[in-house]
């Protein structure tokens, strides 16, 4: 059995050096619900290939599953990187249908989308250990950073040794205070960014460029 | 005399194990019911004896030790009790042997009827001797449904809660609280190999299965 594992780890170190170089790196963008990753994945999509990669919403838990948009080509200094943007959904530790009932919902339909929020996250979790190359932790600056889980996620990531960049997000609202976000997690450069606005977005670009290129 | 061979006329009391695994004096796999009838004489015992002996020579040979002991005094109601851990059978049953006595007790001649009633708990001789009424069975599943139906209006389904509980139990990365509430414990989520691809209404998850090669592939 360990000698059919060894030779399965083998195959694949191999396989993955043969295809690395071809293989666009798969970005998760991560953070808690509402903080605007459906905005900025969106805002990726359009900038550089035209399309949106799902709806977006005030209402939390907009997005239940995880959308992947690929083969995404962001062009900086002459170079180009190809990445696969991975929008996830918002993840909490707690989700609760009566908080949708305040967005004008039937008691069925918020109840589902709390379903559907739950299996989100658990897809989100999921994907997060198998599957991304990279994260983008977007946080809402005009919201207290320290929460247990964007701590959780971020030990996670660091955990993993992904490559993550922190933005902080919805700098168009009076809120905003970037500067909480960078103290929250100084081990992490964080670039402030309104997705909604496409305040700051060449810096995003360029970060991404540097970080996942 | 309710059960008796039908190769050697040997007869045993209700609820006995000695046939179950064949006549013990002949062998015999073939036995016939004769049910008690609905006489409450009490001097049905010697009745019994006495017009039984002709039956078969082997008849009266029942040896008291083998006989089932009667229904302990000190439980109530031993009716209840057994309808409370079957309903469904014994609401399905009852109708059927008080139909087999009924047909029995018209074919057999009134000695046949009478039965050695010290040996047989009240459950079955009421059951035998008399037709349930629509009523009681109507009662019976009546009083069953509300001990196993959950409270809430919302989950129709029995022992929801219990299936809940049990889940939540094994399975603690997502705490089901009640439906649309839940609580996730994202290590756990994150350190689990299997993928929770759907909850379902009643607690039950789907899960995709770990190791399982090709599946990512799209």
């Amino acid at each position: 059995m360990g000698l059919l594992t060894n030779l399965r780890d083998s195959i694949s170190r191999v396989t993955d050096g043969l295809f690395a170089a071809d293989e666009p790196k798969r970005i998760g963008i991560y953070g808690p619900p509402n903080a605007g990753k459906t905005t900025l994945a969106n805002r990726i999509a359009r900038d550089w290939t035209g399309d949106a990669v799902g709806p977006e919403s005030h209402i939390p838990h907009e997005t239940r599953r995880a959308r992947r948009k690929e083969n995404v080509e962001i062009e900086r200094n002459g170079r180009t990187v190809t990445i696969d943007i991975v929008d996830t959904p918002g993840v909490t530790t707690k989700v609760d249908y009566k908080e949708f009932l305040d967005h004008d919902m039937e008691k069925d339909d918020a109840v589902r989308r709390s379903r559907e929020a739950t299996e989100g996250v658990a897809e989100a979790m999921h994907w997060l250990r198998e599957d991304v190359d990279g994260v983008i932790y977007v946080l809402d600056s005009t919201t207290d950073p320290f929460t247990q889980v964007n701590t959780m996620l971020i030990g996670i990531i660091e955990s993993q040794d992904l490559p993550a960049l922190i933005l902080a997000n919805k700098t168009d609202l009076p809120g905003s205070d970037v500067q909480q976000i960078a103290n929250a997690f100084p081990q992490h450069e964080t670039i402030p960014l309104s997705a909604l606005e496409g305040d700051n977005m060449d810096e995003v670009y360029t970060k991404i460029a540097e970080y996942f290129g | 005399m309710p059960h008796q061979c039908t190769t050697c006329g040997r007869t045993f009391p209700d609820g006995s194990k000695e046939m179950l695994s064949g006549c013990p004096d002949c062998g015999g796999n073939k036995f016939q019911f004769k049910p008690a009838g609905a006489t409450e004489d009490p001097s049905a015992d010697e009745a019994d004896q006495a017009s039984g002996s002709p039956a078969g020579p082997s008849g009266s040979a029942v040896d008291p030790s083998d006989r089932t002991p009667p229904a302990p005094a000190d439980e109530p109601a031993p009716d209840e009790s057994a309808a409370d851990r079957r309903p469904s059978e014994s609401a399905d049953e009852t109708p059927n042997e008080a139909a087999a006595s009924a047909d029995s007790a018209s074919e057999a001649d009134g000695t046949e009827q009478i039965a050695d009633r010290s040996d047989e708990d009240t459950a079955q001789a009421s059951a035998r001797s008399e037709v349930v009424s629509p009523d009681e069975l109507d009662r019976a599943s009546r009083d069953v449904e509300p001990a196993d139906a959950p409270p809430a209006e919302e989950e129709p389904q029995p022992g929801i809660d219990a299936l809940r509980d049990e889940l939540n139990d094994q399975f603690e990365s997502i705490r089901i609280v009640s439906p649309g509430q839940y609580e996730l414990n994202l290590m756990e989520l994150y350190d689990r190999q299997e993928y929770i691809i759907s909850l379902q209404e009643d607690g039950r998850y789907v899960i995709e299965m770990p190791d399982a090669w090709g599946i990512q592939d799209e």
